[in-house]
């Protein structure tokens, strides 16, 4: 059963289209990450999800509940609307104390101070902010303020909350940590999530469902495992940062669901054919490849090609090496192995790693 | 889905309520002027036009006026520019007294400047002349204040801190890296000044130099006090005397147009200058320009230019003052015998026109701020957050007032109550200063607007609060040090008015500064105990304005 439930949703500004008849729908309990570029519209879906923008067009639901529908003139405004928001900026009020922040939900719906404190406290105790009561909001750090923001956006006990890019401003330690503890919070309070990020480590850590934003329009959605292992266009394969190579088909393998495509001179590869390819010979096609699923030897193995390295990076942990196979750039990730430039190397790809894009 | 109607309906209407009656606020005596100035005998014709530019008291007028603002504002320029720097920029003795003294004219009444220096200079009976004549026996009889020159030297008094403000903020922030990289290249100080220092503050000081050039211009108090007695002509007083019996509203009217056409121009250049122009002097890196060391010579100089400053200013007006109301009669100097508090207890306790005038100054001055204040909200929200669209036209309207001289607003709102029940009532007086001045407030309140990120505003909305809710607890605290610099500036103007009050007051709706030019005439005593108190209404002001200032930088 879905609880949020956007259909046809369109959002322009000026002639810009910002949104464009975009609808899918989150089940109860569970986690939507939009993911995609700045620019792509998922900020847009959120706030229209929040009121804080009117759309052009389309209908959503939250809870059963019809917040808005342009053809019957629906349109709740955002207090009206019983949810919780967290916002990049955290949006902490500078002139009130954690405290106030925290409670401030309770205190425009009536609640007596006593226990709107009481239960303030018990959610900057869930939050791990326990005992910052009476602090200024502003003399907290910002990882402070994000877990202010967050017991602020659950003390009303809303059944779904947006998070606006909301653990972008965090270091990448705080950030992982944080990752985690909203999972926990998420499957002990079970709110409903909706997610906006531009980070896919965020998206896809936090999210069952990843919806994958392009200039307005969804470009793909899925549960987050599928949306991740098999990219459905150049767009996501890029997105995600895989190897994107321009080739022609050769053929189908037949007997298979495996394509022969040819990237540059004598250099070819076997891989997945992806949805609605024509595997005709000569018809241009991408074949898409993870940098981690390359993998780069001194020595020849059962069918490896020779190349030689291009260029290459140390990034700590691993290197990523650019390797040049007859003509043709592919990047590689793996644990160093200390290859230097012009270095001839081995390069080892399983067919099943390659994905045939049309 | 009721009240969610109604909510919506209050956050659109409410700010677009307070555009538009700023809009109606400076349309309607727009309005008027134009239409009164076409109007001859019940018929539209130029004739008023034609009679003005060939009576040579127009082109008197209008000479003195263009050389009394365009000598005003270059010694502003000069002198405001100079103090700025020494305080921003070089290590001058008590540069943090200085700081706030050269601010402190900018709280005081022109008018009670002039009458002062009236008392200082004046060729029978003046301070300064006494003084020079038995201490020193040097007679001082050349210096005339009733002139040209006399009305310049008061109004840069008042000006300087104008420019001074405009310019003491991007000297203060601007990256000493531009000053730096011209030294070590091989310029000398005074070329780093003018080839790098100059033109990084230009823009500042063009927008000041047009705000002094057409407000100085404009101000009726100054060419009353000093031009008047001795039949010197200006525009503000010239406007003031065709509305006097045997009156001239057509002629008035051209003349005001003429006025509002040059001042509308010269602001439409500068805008186009200053949007051709943007430099980014300001680096964000918070750094601390270099103090440049001051030697001996320069730094007596320096010195001497600031006693000279708010000596002039504020020592010897205020000092003037106070020996003209303790005396039972002034002879151009303080005698102990003659000294008295009658001067104080007559107009604060037996004399119906000061009194109802303290009163009705208060009256303007409290209640006007706060409704301009609430205006000025209402469309700092509508310029910050309302249609991105028409934004920069409302924007552009609602500045409009801010060059345009009191006494012809007044002149405006005179020609439109005339024949209602507004006339003559504090009302009408009240709306006048409202539609002058709340563009000052709504600059400082959409400046504080801008600092403040919508998302706060949003997240409460998402909370479960209402527009007004939203309103109260979260906007105007945070608004809070704003509403308050504002609202404090606007109590001070409207303390002080006098262009627009003298057209429009009547009897029994006297302000202050109306009371000191009706009395002027009968005793300096009155006068001098009734710049006292609006001298000390200003200063406590200014006070809680630079308290509120530092508790806020501090916090």
């Amino acid at each position: 059963m879905s609880f949020v439930d956007i259909a046809h949703l369109t959002k322009r500004f000026g002639d810009h289209t910002a949104v464009g008849n975009v609808s899918f729908q989150v089940p109860q309990g569970s986690t939507l990450a939009l993911l995609g570029p700045s620019g792509c519209g998922k900020t847009t879906i959120l706030r229209c999800l929040a009121g804080l923008e009117t759309p052009d067009g389309g209908i959503i639901e939250i809870g059963g509940n019809r917040v808005f529908d342009k053809v019957r003139g629906v349109d709740l405004m955002p207090e009206k609307r019983e949810l919780g928001i967290v916002f990049q900026s955290y949006a902490v009020w500078p002139h009130m104390t954690v405290a106030e922040n925290v409670a401030f939900p309770l205190k425009v719906r009536g609640v007596g101070a006593a226990e709107r404190l009481a239960k303030a406290s018990k959610m900057l105790e869930t939050v791990g902010l326990k005992g910052f009561e009476s602090r200024s909001a502003t003399l907290v750090s910002g990882g402070q303020q994000q877990r202010i923001a967050l017991a602020r956006a659950l003390v009303h006990e809303p059944r779904l909350v947006l998070f606006d890019e909301a653990l972008s401003n965090l270091d990448a330690q705080l950030r992982e940590q944080m990752r985690l503890e909203l999972r926990l919070l998420q499957e002990r309070l079970g709110f409903t999530a909706i997610y906006v990020t531009h980070d896919q480590a965020e998206a896809f850590g936090l999210a069952d469902t990843v919806v994958l934003m392009n200039q307005g329009r969804i470009e793909t959605a899925g549960p987050a495992r599928e949306v991740f292992a098999r990219p459905s266009s150049a767009f996501a394969a890029r997105f995600f940062g895989m190897n994107v190579l321009e080739g022609r088909s050769a053929g189908a393998v037949e007997g298979t669901d495996r394509v022969v495509v040819t990237l540059g001179g004598r250099f070819g590869i076997e891989g997945v054919a992806g949805q609605g390819l024509d595997p005709t010979a000569g018809t241009p096609v991408l074949a898409c490849i993870r940098k981690e699923s390359v993998r780069v030897s001194r020595d020849a193995e059962k069918g490896s090609v020779p190349g030689t390295i291009a260029a290459m990076s140390f990034l700590g942990v691993a290197e990523e090496y650019i390797v040049d196979i007859d003509g043709v750039s592919l990047r590689a990730m793996q644990p160093a192995a200390g290859f230097r430039r012009g270095d001839a190397v081995h390069v080892a790809m399983a067919a099943a790693d390659w994905i045939v894009l049309p | 889905m009721e009240t969610s109607q109604k909510g919506r309906w209050l956050q659109v209407g409410l700010p677009a309520a307070g555009v538009t009656a700023g809009v109606l606020l400076i349309a309607g005596p727009f309005v008027a002027t134009v239409v009164r100035s076409i109007l001859v005998d019940g018929g539209v014709s130029a004739g008023n036009f034609i009679g003005l530019v060939t009576d040579p008291r127009f082109a008197a007028a209008a000479v003195n006026t263009l050389i009394a603002g365009y000598c005003t504002t270059v010694l502003a320029m000069a002198l405001g520019f100079t103090l700025a720097w020494l305080v921003a920029r070089t290590d001058m003795p008590g540069r943090s007294w200085f700081e706030t003294g050269n601010l402190v004219p900018f709280f005081l009444s022109p008018y009670v400047g002039a009458i002062s220096w009236i008392y200082l200079l004046a060729p029978h009976g003046g301070l300064l002349p006494w003084a020079a004549r038995t201490w020193f026996g040097y007679s001082m009889d050349w210096l005339n204040i009733y002139s040209i020159p006399g009305v310049i030297w008061v109004l840069t008094l008042f000006y300087t801190p104008y420019v001074y403000l405009f310019v003491i903020g991007p000297l203060r922030q601007m990256d000493a890296a531009f000053e730096d990289a011209a030294r070590v290249h091989g310029a000398s100080f005074w070329y780093t000044l003018r080839h790098i220092t100059v033109p990084l503050v230009l823009p500042a000081l063009l927008s000041a130099a047009l705000i002094v050039f057409v407000t100085s211009a404009g101000l009726f108090d100054v060419p009353l006090a000093l031009g008047s007695p001795r039949g010197i002509k200006f525009m503000p007083t010239e406007i003031f005397s065709l509305v006097q019996y045997p009156s001239d509203f057509g002629r008035a009217s051209a003349f005001g147009v003429l006025v509002l056409t040059v001042t509308i121009l010269l602001t439409l250049i500068q805008r186009q200058f200053i949007a051709n122009r943007r430099f980014d002097t300001v680096t964000g890196k918070g750094y601390r320009p270099r103090t440049i060391h001051l030697r001996t010579g320069t730094r007596i100089a320096a010195l001497t230019l600031e006693t000279v400053y708010i000596g002039g200013a504020v020592v010897l007006p205020t000092m003037v003052l106070m020996m003209v109301a303790f005396s039972k009669l002034w002879l151009g100097h303080f005698m102990w015998r003659t000294a008295t508090f009658d001067n104080f207890v007559y107009v604060l306790t037996k004399y119906d026109l000061t009194r109802s005038a303290i009163l009705n100054s208060l009256f303007l001055a409290l209640t006007g701020a706060t409704l301009a204040v609430a205006l000025s909200v209402l469309q700092s929200y509508y310029l910050t957050r309302g249609n991105p669209r028409r934004r920069a036209l409302v924007d552009a309207l609602l500045s409009l007032p801010l060059g345009i001289p009191g006494i012809i607003l007044g002149l405006g709102f005179l020609i439109l109550a005339i024949r209602t029940p507004l006339y003559s009532t504090l009302s009408i007086i009240l709306i006048a200063y409202i539609a002058r001045f709340f563009p000052f407030a709504t600059r400082t309140v959409t400046a504080m607007f801008l600092a403040i990120n919508p998302e706060l505003e949003q997240s409460a909305r998402s909370s479960g609060a209402s527009w007004f809710q939203t309103m109260r607890l979260i906007v105007l605290p945070l608004l809070r040090p704003a509403l308050v610099a504002a609202w404090l500036m606007l109590f001070v103007i409207f303390i002080r008015e006098l262009g627009a009050t003298m057209l429009l007051y009547a009897q029994g709706t006297e302000t202050i500064s109306v009371a000191m030019v009706i009395l002027s005439e009968r005793s300096s005593g009155y006068v001098a105990a009734l710049a006292m108190i609006q001298l000390l209404l200003l200063l406590s002001a200014f006070a809680i304005f630079r308290l509120t200032r530092t508790s806020i930088s501090q916090s």
